[in-house]
């Protein structure tokens, strides 16, 4: 595994990081910003480097017991000589001792490359933001979970994510049924015609995004989609500086399943959806047949929230492109109950009164 | 004593009937309680009122109890017993046999316009219950107020009929009832919505928003027809079935157990 990579400032040496709002590096001591492209270089050149430091240690001494560093890595900060502990699938971070951000470059080695990144757009106070703004309008929130409630950590993660491209071929087959009605002077009529409707054709998906890191739950990454992926860029190292990184755990094969399942599903809705002019429909049978292109493997930026409250742990997450937040919230079941009693009485009386006004009329 | 001359004048009167149709005859009393299913008292009230009803209305209601029609069905009793008794040429009958436990009503001239069928259904609604309870007092009052508020609302040109029978009392518990049952349901549905955007973490199960736009391509589409049903309902007739008695004359009339 090759070393730690921290960016430093050519002006004045302090640690340099990627600025959302400037898509651009920029250094928070002289405010000197940096082109990506130049970058790009730069960061060649810094491996370069790198090839005759290796400066990284794994410390696990004697009194470890067997089997409990597994899955831990320390590394020495190039800055302060701190050690950085990081599980094995940890890629960027921030040193504890002197908070300059470091990417660990072994982590993107070889095969282990990602094939493109979506850069951060929105920054901590964005995340902040719509941490209030996903408060506001939930009538059934504990009151004072908004006042009590601090947010314990904010993170930007760079998520791991597979790629999947898939062409479908399908054919299936329906039960659809028309209904017609008419009347002459004694009988209502009612017509059921049924017929057989089949259809077939093919359809492509473009990156649909599994997440392949197992930190990450996988209904919460599934809840902050979609990522537009026309903003995605060629993997630069330097896009981390700032962030956490995690590398995949999971790898593309088990991840594929996933994707398909999703792929079939949106094409029987989207070949359903051609069905058109009947009063019902039914899918008797369906064949989907998936060809998936080479999978690719991409870092999505992630705002993870943390917040306590009564004790329990509330896990927020806000798409870093889009803003998209989600988050399970608690329910006030004391507000509930007065919502439900004085729905249910108002709801009632109003009914009460339709009725007489009808038996009225 | 006076009960059985009814009969016996009545069996005469049947007999009489097969050879000679046309037979006028004074009038029976507008209540017959052959049954004695009434106290003398209750007769004399009830009896009055069908009395009062029928002059001012202009048509014969009359009441009839028996022990048994004997071989005669119901139906035909009723009717010839409103053709061969004198009775006004419009008017309505209720006729009770306690054997057979038959309630029927028979209609003649214009109480075939006024009494129709869907209107005959509702009547006996309002009186059954008390017939089947043993209450007769109260389920012939019934009938008498009925009949003069189906007749009155016959000379306004639109009796009773399906769709347009008359109100049923509101009844204040069981629309309770259902309006509580609504609204907790309707409440549940709104504090269920509000419960679920409390929760905004799930699993996506499609992905549509990957979908490569203009990549769909329907090659293969076709439609087989198998084969079509055809239900028929018959709708709700409106106005009323007529028969034809043995005397030659046309009525209206439904029945049943009681």
């Amino acid at each position: 595994m090759a070393g730690l990579q921290e960016y430093k400032c050519p002006c004045c040496g302090g640690a340099i990081a990627f600025d959302s709002t400037l898509q651009k590096m920029k250094c928070p001591f002289c405010d000197t910003e940096f082109e990506m492209e130049t970058l790009a270089e730069y960061d060649s050149q810094l491996q370069n480097e790198q090839a005759d430091d290796m400066e990284w240690e794994n410390s696990a001494g004697d009194t470890w017991q067997e089997g409990e560093t597994e899955g831990l890595r320390t590394f020495a900060c190039r800055s302060c000589g701190g050690e950085i502990v990081g599980d094995e699938s940890t890629a960027a971070t921030s040193c504890p001792f002197c908070g300059n951000p470091v990417v660990m470059m072994g982590q993107f080695s070889g095969a282990l490359k990602p094939d493109y990144v979506i850069p951060f757009k929105l920054d901590k106070k964005a995340a902040k933001a719509a941490l209030m703004k996903h408060y506001s309008g939930k009538r059934l929130l504990p009151r004072v979970f908004q006042d009590q409630n601090h947010i314990d950590e904010i993170k930007g993660i760079y998520v791991p994510f597979w790629l999947f491209d898939a062409e479908v071929d399908a054919d299936i087959r329906y039960k659809a049924t028309r209904v017609r009605s008419w009347s002459d002077s004694s009988y209502n009529y009612t017509e059921t015609s049924c017929f057989a409707v089949t259809r077939g054709g093919s359809i492509g998906f473009n990156h649909v995004p599994v997440d392949g890191s197992t930190k990450m739950a996988d209904d919460l990454m599934e809840s902050i989609e979609p990522f537009d992926f026309s903003e995605a860029v060629d993997f630069q190292t330097a896009y981390l500086a700032g962030y956490l990184a995690d590398k995949y755990d999971v790898d593309a094969g088990e991840s594929m399943e996933r994707a398909n399942e999703r792929v079939r599903k949106s094409t029987a809705d989207a070949f359903a959806a051609t069905v058109q002019g009947y009063t019902t429909v039914e899918t008797q049978s369906s064949s989907v047949r998936l060809h998936n292109g080479t999978a690719k493997y991409a870092l999505y930026p992630v705002w993870l929230l943390n917040t306590t409250w009564n004790g329990q742990r509330y896990t927020f997450a806000m798409n870093g492109q889009t803003g998209k937040f989600v988050g399970d919230l608690p329910v006030d079941k004391g507000a509930y109950r007065k919502w439900l009693f004085g729905l249910t009485g108002g709801i009632s009386a109003a009914i009460f009164a339709a009725t007489y006004l009808l038996w009225l009329l | 004593m006076k009960k059985k001359l009814y009969v016996a004048f009545f069996a005469l009167l049947l007999c009489i009937a097969m050879t000679l149709p046309a037979f006028a005859a004074e009038s029976l009393p507008r209540l017959v309680d052959d049954a004695d299913l009434l106290s003398d008292s209750e007769e004399e009230v009830l009896l009055d009122k069908l009395d009062d009803i029928s002059s001012i209305q202009g048509m014969d209601v009359v009441i009839v109890t028996v022990d048994s029609t004997g071989d005669w069905s119901t139906m035909e009793y009723a009717d010839d017993f409103y053709d061969y008794n004198g009775y006004a040429e419009d008017g309505i009958l209720l006729l009770v046999s306690m054997e057979e436990r038959d309630w029927c009503i028979s209609t003649a001239g214009y109480g075939i316009t006024a009494f129709t069928d869907a209107g005959q259904k509702y009547l006996a609604e309002q009186f059954l219950e008390y017939l089947t309870d043993g209450d007769y007092a109260n389920a012939f009052d019934i009938f008498a107020d009925q009949c003069d508020d189906f007749i009155t609302q016959a000379k306004t040109g639109q009796p009773y009929d399906s769709g347009s029978l008359p109100k049923k009392p509101f009844l204040i518990l069981s629309n309770l009832l259902i309006a509580l049952g609504g609204g907790i349901i309707l409440a549940f549905l709104i504090t269920g919505s509000m419960k679920s955007r409390m929760k905004t973490v799930r699993m996506q199960p499609e992905a549509a928003s990957y979908m490569v736009p203009g990549s769909m391509q329907v090659s293969r589409s076709h439609e087989m027809f198998l084969y079509k049903n055809v239900d028929r309902t018959a709708k709700q007739e409106k106005g009323s079935s007529t028969h034809t008695s043995s005397s030659g004359n046309t009525h209206g009339g439904s029945g049943g157990k009681f």
